[in-house]
């Protein structure tokens, strides 16, 4: 029997003279050379912003001004992280953010993950319901549930000074729970993890269930362990999100203690002045955890999104 | 005798005092108390019976620099005076403190103290958030002593005092005379046609027809603001004097918005896109701009980056039908629900008293609005603010109707309309007189 030989099938006509593995190397070293070219420009066009960023927090004012504006900084001033660090306490406004994303990051994990497999793999009445109210949810600008969620915060019942009733005192406000609770867990990451869920084999549940194992055993045993990518996916965009939060911190602290890092850095954005150095410095160094988190996670998180169809 | 920063701080302060005891004499009983405890020669003894913990809202004394003046320097001051009153402070940012603001007024916690920028009151005063200030001793005669008619006005709503000012943020022409020498003048504009003239022969274009040097930017300004200063320096005016309706889409508008459509279009002396107010620097400084309207910051901002271009540098006022000149700025008020209105009150007589305000000035490089700080240290050490301060007379302010916070949004992309000729002047400020007029007509 003649099997066609897939340079038959592409070009259709009559096989050329010669290797065919020499000539399935020289087209794929040149399929490659086009995608790495292509690849080269994406990474470039993603990492020029970033770049230019950590060069601009290392230049003076008066390399700043200069018009048309240099690459590489002529003098590379280091102070400007100093003096940046300085404006306002970031160190604290570190810890505090840190504090808030690994918060908010562990609650999402634990109870999206939960209530992703719930959605996915347990059959009870109303459940399509439920998960489109979460579809539903997702469609909600964020804007629009700020003055709703403060007023929940500070209505808490027996919290602030509050009586049962949420009158009397500040409830949340202005305390680490306004900062973790309300931002804990989001519809999208209900939605993602149900997705995952739903994309494992149903025999694994029905194996288990005739080995014994109860529902949670299920869940924490036998599925939970096969969305690694999942749990890094969610967990890298929750760490994100919450780390650049800015407005919801902003709106229900007062104290300097429970500030966050995005706060401190919009000191530097004054009305009608901007000082460039100390915000890129600023934000340099604000952007460093993430990326090291991006690094130590990125297998898992690249198959995260792969596998969820998010590109 | 040398007046120390303490000695002005403990003189204004009794002016200020003085001011309110005048005035709190024509007020009703309950007032007189109120101020009386802040005034007078039992002031000591008055101001110890103030007690209570007030909670202050402020879009500047932000970062440490900011936080250190305040805390370290100013509120000691004042808990001196006050020992028995209790001040925390909430800072914000003036791109959130309408966020801020609204949160607080929806839930009831409103802040004693909160600082506003110029076109917020009137808002906040129609909701009932603000309190009325003559009832505790601050009237707009007596206010109009020690203030330019105009910026006492700018805390005003329904013919009421709701605000004190702190500081201005200007906006007025500047020229790079070294540019303008070059090209063969020696003065700064003194009309329109001049303006024009000037900017044609200070424009530079390169070969390929690529802008190298603006005659005259406008676009390193939000284009709402440089829309205003071309409109007052029209004769114009944003709204009626009752304030029921827009009149920015009058003759001296539309002059004003055709001038500036001019510029790009017909004299070509800036081409859209060549500066935002996003730049890292404004093209005055490094000389990318011969002409241009500016911030009165341009100052610092030059200071710190090139200070040799400061020599260059001369502030002058746009001079259509009359001189114009942009004036925003932060006053302080105080909650209509504040549990400590005596307290409140003597805070904000505090923050707006001439040495703490000319401290928060200097920190921003903003232009103090009492007049009688024009002979300071920092005023004459700034030449822009110096400029800005001798020609407040000619300042106009935005705002007017309640709603303005809901429409002021509206104008950048109507401005946008006509340098883009996507429509004409008269159809984008009718247009955009229609959005205005619907909105104070809810």
């Amino acid at each position: 029997m003649t099997i066609p030989t897939a340079r038959a099938i592409v070009i259709g006509g009559p096989a050329r003279e010669g290797k065919p593995g020499a000539w399935y190397r020289r087209r794929s070293t040149h399929n490659s050379i086009i995608l790495n070219a292509f690849l080269m420009l994406g990474a470039i066009t993603m990492l020029t912003p970033f770049v230019w960023m950590v060069l601009t927090s290392l230049k003076s004012p008066a390399e700043l001004a200069q018009f048309p504006p240099t690459f590489l900084p002529e003098e590379w001033v280091w102070s400007n992280y100093t003096e940046a660090l300085n404006a306002a306490p970031f160190g604290l406004y570190f810890r505090n953010s840190l504090i808030i994303a690994v918060s908010h990051t562990i609650i999402t994990i634990l109870m999206g993950a939960m209530a992703g497999y719930a959605l996915a793999r347990i059959y009870f009445r109303g459940r399509e319901f439920v998960f489109l109210a979460f579809v539903a949810m997702l469609m909600i600008p964020t804007y629009t549930k700020i003055v709703p969620q403060f007023l929940m915060v500070k209505f808490m019942p027996l919290f602030g000074g509050n009586d049962i009733m949420g009158q009397g005192g500040t409830g949340w406000l202005d305390t680490w729970w306004a900062l973790i609770i309300p931002g804990g867990l989001s519809a999208a990451s209900i939605f993602l993890f149900r997705q995952f869920y739903l994309s494992l084999p149903k025999e694994l549940e029905e194996a288990a269930r005739v080995d014994g194992l109860n529902e949670f055993r299920i869940f924490a045993q036998i599925y939970t362990p096969l969305i690694k990518p999942a749990i890094a996916t969610v967990g890298l965009l929750t760490f994100q999100e919450s780390w650049n939060n800015f407005l919801w911190p902003l709106l229900v602290t007062r104290s300097e203690d429970l500030r966050v890092i995005q706060v401190g850095l919009a000191v530097f954005q004054q009305l009608d002045n901007t000082q460039w150095q100390y915000l890129m410095a600023g934000t340099t160094l604000a952007t460093v955890p993430m990326v090291l988190l991006f690094i130590f996670a990125q297998k898992y998180f690249i198959q995260g999104f792969t596998h969820a169809g998010i590109k | 005798m040398r007046v120390t920063p303490r000695i002005r701080s403990w003189t204004g302060l009794a002016a200020v005092a003085g001011l309110v005891v005048s005035v709190a004499a024509c007020s009703s009983e309950t007032a007189s108390e109120d101020t009386d405890a802040t005034a007078g020669g039992d002031s000591s003894a008055a101001a110890s019976e103030i007690s209570g913990t007030i909670s202050l809202l402020t879009p500047i004394f932000e970062g440490t620099p900011g936080q250190e003046l305040l805390e370290d320097e100013l509120l000691p001051q004042f808990y001196e005076m006050y020992p028995d009153v209790t001040v925390e402070v909430d800072y914000t940012t003036y791109g959130n403190l309408n966020e801020k603001l609204t949160t607080a007024v929806a839930s009831g916690l409103v802040p004693d103290v909160m600082m506003m920028g110029v076109g917020w009151i009137e808002g906040f005063a129609d909701k009932g958030v603000l309190a009325d200030l003559a009832p505790l001793g601050l009237t707009e005669d007596g206010l109009k002593e020690v203030y330019t008619d105009s910026i006492v006005e700018a805390g005003m709503w329904d013919g009421d005092v709701y605000a004190v000012p702190i500081m201005l943020d200007t906006r007025f022409g500047v020229a790079r005379m070294d540019i303008l020498e070059e090209a063969g003048y020696t003065e700064p504009p003194s009309s329109w046609d001049e303006l024009v003239e000037i900017a044609e022969a200070t424009t530079v274009r390169a070969d390929n027809g690529s802008l190298d040097r603006a005659g005259f930017d406008m676009m390193s300004l939000d284009p709402r603001q440089a829309f205003e200063v071309m409109l007052f320096s029209a004769g114009g005016g944003l709204f009626n004097e009752d304030v029921t309706e827009p009149v920015f889409n009058n003759e001296q508008g539309v002059a004003a918005l055709e001038l500036m459509t001019d510029m790009v279009n017909t004299y070509e002396v800036e081409d859209i896109g060549f500066a935002s107010p996003d730049d890292i620097v404004n093209p005055l400084i490094n000389g990318r701009a011969a002409m241009g309207i500016a911030h009165n910051n341009l100052w610092t901002q030059a200071l710190e980056a090139d200070e040799s271009a400061l020599e260059h540098m001369e502030p002058f006022l746009i001079e259509g039908e009359v001189p114009g000149m942009f004036f925003g700025g932060t006053l302080a008020t105080v909650s209509s629900n504040s549990s400590s209105p005596e307290a409140a009150t003597a805070l904000l007589e505090f923050l707006s008293s001439p040495d703490v305000a000319l401290a928060a000035n200097e920190q921003r490089g903003n232009v103090p609005a009492l007049t009688e700080l024009l002979e300071s240290e920092y005023v004459q050490s700034n030449r822009f603010v110096q400029f800005a301060l001798e020609n407040l007379e000619y300042a106009q302010r935005e705002g007017g109707p309640s709603t303005w916070l809901e429409v002021r949004g509206d104008f950048a992309p109507a401005v946008e309309a006509a340098l883009l000729e996507q429509k004409t002047p008269q159809e984008s400020l009718d247009d955009l007189a229609a959005l205005v007029q619907d909105a104070i007509n809810r």
